[in-house]
């Protein structure tokens, strides 16, 4: 990708957006900063939902308590109907006298609840089409391949297509983005500060990957540096800085063209990566937790907070953690994580604030279904649908999608729980794709089936009319 | 270092330095070529025919040769050798944790000899992958560790070291043996107890609406056994109406969960402990009495446990996919990431036949399905995988796993591996800033790459090729193994924090004086001898490490890079050993290197 250094910051915010496709950001020409970013939290390993957004009305808590009573008896406290976080908003649908409530592990993201900044979009997972339990007993609903393995729903969420499927939702996001010329540096529009994530891969996004470190040096060439000053000196650096470039090869083999172009190309974006975090001034004080979440979601908010030297006005970015696959010792694991999230994403929102920028990011929550209802002694089973949390600025707090009941054997239960979705993952990334940026033929084209469902509603961000 | 080994290895050199041609792209050294020794009888197979050919088997039948073992076994049938492995001992990881836990830690509690006492399976890994003579069959285990996967991540599994040192010796002991022994040992195991969650795991409860764990049952027939769509014997799947066939639904889940319950450790009740180092025992009154159906099979209501569980295995065992399924990850380990069909189609044959027949006419395998020894002998005999075959075409071969480079390094410079426990860098190389890989340290039960990936936005993946080690490849990871392997490669002796190490692992630690500042420290002898000729450094480099892959562009970079470390001295042995440094380096962050074709 060509540097054209003339053009750092000053081709910034909504004036370089108008220059894309007429029409694309119509719904943004209100721009406050110019910037916008997504972030995409991926709970590997398939979140229990039903552990994290609980019934709090007595009726329903008492039927969740009844299906749920051997794992209650070791969460004990922690479940109790007391000393739940309650969620003061109205449930969607027909759902008078139901309430819902967090988990005691989740106070701060309660404090962003109520405060409007978060939102909990019910039973959201993949669909090809609308469907009930009696579209699939009947046998005529299309289904979504591999339903209930782990890398083949993590592929599905994040790409449309089990495992192998080459590009995500998110890269196709950034590919539109880049398309529109809103980065000048398209290596930096897809990043992600752990694994690989097939959900950042475009036909251009090419995903980047931080680390909470800052970008890192080829040690070597450190090394080599104290020698400069000779003529062999000069001529080693020079050598060798041009080898990590991968400028010097031109192989046969295919393997070797590839390994040799990811490698050069890592190379120098960590190098033009680091000379953007040496010029910029950008920074926050906001403690991060020391735990891997938290270093991802600073390294986060580092890169955002270079956003300009990076010449970057729409980024998407990728943080995972594990330990949701919780078959067994449920009790004891899934409110650590709880404990995780909240505190990581808590600060999160605060170091966004303190950049000025809490309106114009969005983090989500995807993971690889959600679980049973039902229990298997002390942990749960593979599930489909499952409920996902919003947390931003520019978020319209409250409760979206569908929160069956806690009960067993209605129309959207596959068997011991499981949820059928009621909302596609595309309805799901079409909300956050419009706020993003993009426009219905965009949406359209990074995620195809889009149009089996209803579009409209799902408001929980403002999306314009797409 | 005796002067017989000594002198033993500059022979070898002198031969490696001469004889690295063969390779299409190959700089074709000025040298002229030296005679390979005399071959103790005629070699049938071409594996050994050449030093680079010996060091390319040996590079996928082991974890990388020592030059030692290039001079002696080039010119000999690979056949000889293979069988030769098949009858070595194992190197076991349990007595190398005892010796940890008995005398080097004397007090757990400390909180860094904790540590140890956790690590001392990996730690015994370590010495035994670069150390221990039983390579093929530690090369397998590995494989198999990638594919039947248990990781020290578990916090369960990284307090009990018992359990994972008996589980990495399960996959030692049955490498050699039968797939279907080994998913027997595997189950019974506490380490897949615990890390897919079924030790404990109880039949269902109508009263109480519990359901058997399903984690276990899932994954045996995903990721052990058969995958999830059904195949074709040469690995393709079996298409219909557009669709890969699925095998399985979550009915079949159900049932095969009930099987699997009734599993917890033994328990010794007069000393109130259980054991992590056994097999997994029959809690009768918590197996399910009801019928178990899966895949076809229903096993009737009121079988007892062992009994399920033995026709559950003998089930699944049976199945076609078996064979395909579990050979092309096998052959992916060792040979090439993206095999041919017909590769897969002969490998997943001698896998079911349980037959295979040596270039030298030996025939290996006891005939059940599902013999390991056949099926090696298969992925490492392939006409495919045969250099002549190979090294002409553009998309074979893989990328080395992280793992493996370093441990080729540690081996090819015969560095002295002992006491590991000082070396704080491989206590956990799993993150992106190290190898992104580590023994039985994956982050999931999905390995730290998936058999089917086919990288994003590359040449490999616009041909739908499968590249599953290029999933770890990024812009951090990349950086990552050349900074740990500059730490490495330029380790001199004495100048590293040992005492530090010793000083934070605790106090009365016994450590050797004299051995500790060498340990993991390579001596480059032979090489540092060929400093002063950088051409007569590469070419020796290319035919160690690089099996003469190493392309004119790599070798002329290797020897401007050594031209300008000034050597006006001689016997400056601080510039030649630099010199060393750097070449090596270069070599081993080089495509020509890290694609192993």
């Amino acid at each position: 990708m060509p540097i054209n250094r003339r053009h750092l910051l000053t081709g910034m915010g909504a004036g370089l957006l108008a220059t894309g496709t007429p029409g694309v950001f119509t719904a943004h020409a209100a721009q406050t900063s110019g910037y916008k970013a997504l972030v995409c939290l991926f709970l590997f390993g398939g979140m229990d939902s039903h552990d994290v957004i609980l019934p709090y009305d007595t009726a329903s808590y008492d039927g969740f308590a009844d299906i749920r009573q051997t794992l209650l008896a070791e969460q004990g406290a922690s479940r109790a109907r007391d000393n739940l976080l309650s969620l003061n908003a109205a449930l969607p649908g027909n759902n008078a006298g139901r309430q819902l409530a967090l988990p005691p592990e989740m106070p701060r993201l309660k404090q962003l609840f109520d405060q409007g900044n978060a939102a909990v979009i019910g039973n959201v997972g993949p669909l090809i089409e609308p469907t009930t339990l009696s579209d699939i007993e009947a046998d005529r609903a299309r289904l979504p391949r591999r339903l209930y393995s782990h890398n083949d729903q993590q592929s599905t969420w994040m790409a449309g297509a089990p495992e192998g499927a080459q590009f995500g939702w998110g890269g196709l996001f950034a590919d539109a983005m880049i398309a529109a010329g809103a980065n000048l540096d398209a290596d930096f529009t897809s990043i992600t500060a752990t694994e690989a994530s097939t959900f950042l891969v475009g036909r251009d996004a090419n995903p980047y990957r931080i680390s909470s470190e800052g970008a890192p040096e080829v040690e070597l060439l450190e090394r080599v540096g104290y020698s400069r000053g000779s003529p062999e000196g000069d001529r080693l650096f020079t050598l060798l800085d041009t080898y990590f470039r991968g400028h010097s090869q031109n192989h046969a083999h295919i393997l070797q063209r590839d390994l040799g172009g990811v490698m050069g190309q890592g190379y120098q974006n960590n190098q033009r990566f680091s000379e953007a975090f040496e010029r910029s001034s950008g920074s926050f004080n906001t403690q991060f937790p020391r735990d891997n979440l938290g270093r991802q979601l600073q390294s986060v908010a580092n890169t955002i907070a270079i956003r300009g030297e990076l010449r970057a006005a729409r980024q998407i970015f990728f943080v995972g953690i594990g330990g949701f696959d919780t078959h067994s010792g449920q009790a004891q694991s899934l409110p650590a994580r709880l404990a995780t999230i909240d505190a990581g994403v808590a600060s999160f929102y605060s170091a966004l604030s303190e950049l000025g920028l809490q309106n114009d990011v969005t983090l989500f929550t995807a993971s690889d279904f959600g679980r049973t209802l039902a229990v298997n002694g002390d942990g749960t089973d593979h599930g489909w649908g499952g409920h996902q949390i919003v947390v931003g600025g520019g978020v319209n707090g409250g409760l979206y999608g569908a929160f069956p009941q806690p009960e067993l054997g209605h129309e959207q239960d596959a068997g011991g729980g499981r949820l059928i979705p009621q909302v596609s993952v595309e309805q799901y990334a079409s909300t956050l794709g419009g706020w993003f940026g993009l426009n219905s033929a965009e949406l359209d084209r990074a995620m195809p089936q889009r149009q089996n469902f209803d579009l409209s509603g799902l408001d929980f961000l403002s999306r314009g009319n797409v | 270092m005796s002067y017989v080994f000594r002198s033993g290895f500059i022979a070898s050199c002198l031969v490696l330095a001469a004889c690295s041609g063969g390779g299409p792209s190959d700089p074709a050294p000025s040298d002229p070529p030296a005679p390979p020794p005399p071959p103790t009888s005629a070699p049938i197979s071409p594996s050994f025919e050449t030093t680079s050919s010996t060091a390319r088997f040996l590079a996928k039948a082991g974890f990388g040769a020592r030059a030692a073992d290039i001079n002696r076994l080039t010119g000999t049938e690979a056949s000889d050798w293979v069988l030769d492995q098949f009858n070595t001992e194992p190197s076991l990881i349990t007595p190398g944790m005892r010796a940890y836990h008995g005398g080097l830690i004397a007090d757990r509690d400390q909180p860094a000899a904790g540590l140890v006492y956790g690590l001392a399976p990996t730690l015994t890994w370590w010495t035994n992958a670069i150390h221990g003579e039983d390579q093929l069959r530690q090369r397998v285990a590995f494989a198999l560790s990638q594919i039947l996967v248990t990781s020290r991540r578990d916090p369960v599994l990284d307090f009990h070291p018992e359990a994972m040192a008996y589980y990495m010796d399960v996959l030692n002991e049955n490498a050699f043996g039968n797939y279907r022994d080994l998913l027997e040992d595997v189950t019974y195991s506490p380490a897949m107890g615990v890390y897919l969650t079924y030790r404990g795991n109880q039949k269902a409860d109508p009263e109480t609406g519990r359901m058997p764990d399903e984690n276990y049952a899932r994954e045996i027939l995903q990721l052990f056994t058969v995958g999830l769509v059904e195949l074709n014997p040469d690995g393709t799947p079996v298409v219909s109406g557009g669709q890969a066939r699925e095998l399985f639904d979550n009915d079949d889940i159900t049932g095969l969960a009930r099987v699997f319950t009734g599993l917890n450790l033994e328990y010794n009740r007069d000393e109130e402990r259980s054991y992590y180092d056994r097999p997994m025992q029959v809690y009768a009154y918590n197996h399910s009495e009801q019928a178990k159906s899966f895949l076809g099979l229903t096993i009737p209501a009121n079988t007892p446990a062992e009994e399920s569980i033995d026709q559950a295995l003998d089930h699944i065992m049976a199945h076609p996919n078996v064979g395909p399924f579990i050979s092309r990850q096998l052959i992916q380990r060792l040979v090439t990431s993206n095999p041919d069909v017909d590769y897969v189609e002969r490998v997943s044959r001698a896998f079911d036949t349980g037959q295979f027949t040596l270039p030298n006419g030996v025939r290996v395998g006891d005939g059940r399905k599902g013999d390991m020894q056949a099926t090696i002998s298969a992925i490492l005999f392939d006409p495919d995988a045969e250099p002549d075959n190979a090294l002409g075409r553009n998309d074979f071969g893989k990328i080395r796993e992280p793992v493996l480079r370093f441990i080729h390094w540690a081996r090819t410079f015969e560095v002295n591996a002992r006491q590991p426990e000082l070396v704080w860098d491989i206590w956990d190389t799993s993150s992106p800033e190290s190898l992104s890989q580590g023994p039985f340290l994956s982050p999931s039960v999905f390995n730290f790459y998936r058999p089917g990936y086919v990288p994003p936005r590359t040449e490999a993946g616009d041909r739908g090729m499968t590249v599953p080690e290029m999933q770890i490849v990024n812009a951090t990871s990349t950086v990552g193994y050349v900074n740990f392997m500059t730490y490495f490669v330029t380790r001199r002796e004495g100048e590293w924090g040992h005492q530090e190490m010793i000083d934070f692992i605790g106090q009365g630690y016994p450590v050797d004086e004299t051995a500790a500042p060498r340990a993991y420290v390579a001596g480059y002898e032979t090489e540092m001898a060929l400093a002063h000729a950088p051409e007569d450094l590469a070419d020796h480099l290319n035919a160690l490490l690089v099996e003469g892959q190493m392309t004119n562009t790599t070798r002329q970079i290797v020897i401007d890079a050594v031209n300008n470390i000034p050597l006006d001295d001689p016997n400056d042995q601080d510039a030649r050993r630099y010199r060393v440094e750097m070449a090596v380096m270069i070599t081993m962050t080089s495509t020509d290197y890290l694609v192993q074709r």
